[in-house]
């Protein structure tokens, strides 16, 4: 192929697109007015705010902090109910000692029957009434 | 909707804290709104040959005003149309690819076709235009279309570096700009679609 021929072809095609380009309808064209005026509106609108939010977006930063949020949330434990450990949940074995009514073991009600006038005095002292 | 000669023209890009200049800024508008008409039916062309439905090319040139214009109005005048074709590029690249991931998608889904050549047909399209057609815009209208066909065919950089050599009329260096590749490969891509078009269109032309 010669150099003429490439460049017929090349011109060729051109035309065609040209053409093409040219016999665009007038709904099409309008369209493309209109696809014009809102991608500039958009840009008119971007530009109106601050400087520091149109410098970068903000949604990154939003989503890591998010995600640290949730990880904290996470590893230290679910919110609204404090880390119970094993000092603080409620002895069984306490109770039990507590409750117990067991004949051979009524230690708590027996210390309670021998201490009374100690109690009674205790009340005394911390209630003081009018002096008889 | 507000004619664009209505719109306050503070929208330019400015980097700095302080307002532009006004001229300066009355410039730039009146330079890429310049731009912009001069180039956009042309892009929307080539994206709708690069896309086949006209909507899909719309919506791409759309994107790729609005890109432009909010990201590098302020750059020399010299650079906005290799950097409008890379955007216009980029997004049809994103489209099809798009377009893919669905097709492979939309096959697993039962009872669900896509329309083979994703054409829909309009009602209005059938309907028989009133006024006579001329011959040789005929003519001209039918080589297009195969010309458009050849053209789909083709590999998409291959595609891409004839469009813009031929029908955009870029020079190596801002083909290789829009394209994002050295000059030496525009050469070869357009060279290759060349030597393709030529062998698949000698007979018809």
């Amino acid at each position: 192929m010669n150099e003429q021929a490439r460049d017929s072809f090349e011109e060729r095609s051109h035309a065609l697109f040209q053409g093409s380009v040219d016999s665009l309808d007038f709904a099409l064209r309008s369209r493309l007015t209109q696809a014009r005026s809102a991608a500039l509106d958009a840009a008119a609108a971007a530009s109106r705010r601050p400087w520091f939010l149109r410098k970068f977006s903000w949604t990154p930063a939003a989503g890591v902090t998010a995600a640290a949020v949730l990880g904290a949330a996470l590893w230290f434990g679910p919110l609204g109910h404090p880390n119970v450990t094993a000092a603080d949940a409620p002895s069984l074995e306490d109770l039990e000692i507590v409750a117990s009514s067991d004949e051979g073991s009524g230690d708590t009600m027996d210390m309670l029957q021998n201490d009374i006038a100690f109690y009674d005095w205790a009340n005394n002292a911390a209630n003081p009434g009018p002096a008889a | 909707m507000p004619r664009f000669d209505t719109l306050n023209p503070a929208w330019v890009v400015w980097d700095g804290p302080s307002p532009a200049p006004e001229g300066a800024v009355l410039e730039y508008t009146r330079e890429l709104e310049k731009f912009l008409a001069d180039i956009e039916r042309r892009a929307f062309r080539m994206a709708q040959v690069a896309l086949r439905d006209p909507d899909d090319a719309l919506d791409v040139v759309q994107d790729a005003m609005l890109k432009l214009a909010c990201k590098y109005a302020a750059r020399p005048n010299a650079e906005w149309r290799p950097l409008f074709y890379r955007i216009l590029e980029n997004g049809i690249r994103d489209l099809q690819r798009r377009r893919s991931v669905r097709k492979r998608f939309m096959a697993w889904l039962p009872g669900t076709r896509e329309d083979p050549d994703n054409e829909a047909q309009d009602p209005i399209d059938n309907v028989a235009d009133a006024a006579p057609a001329i011959p040789e815009r005929l003519m001209q209208a039918q080589a297009m279309q195969q010309l458009e066909a050849s053209l789909r065919a083709l590999p998409a950089r291959q595609r891409e570096a004839f469009m813009l050599r031929n029908f955009e009329g870029l020079d190596v260096a801002g083909t290789a700009a829009a394209m994002g590749c050295s000059e030496g490969s525009v050469k070869t891509h357009y060279s290759r679609a060349v030597h393709s078009l030529r062998e698949q269109l000698g007979e018809v032309w």
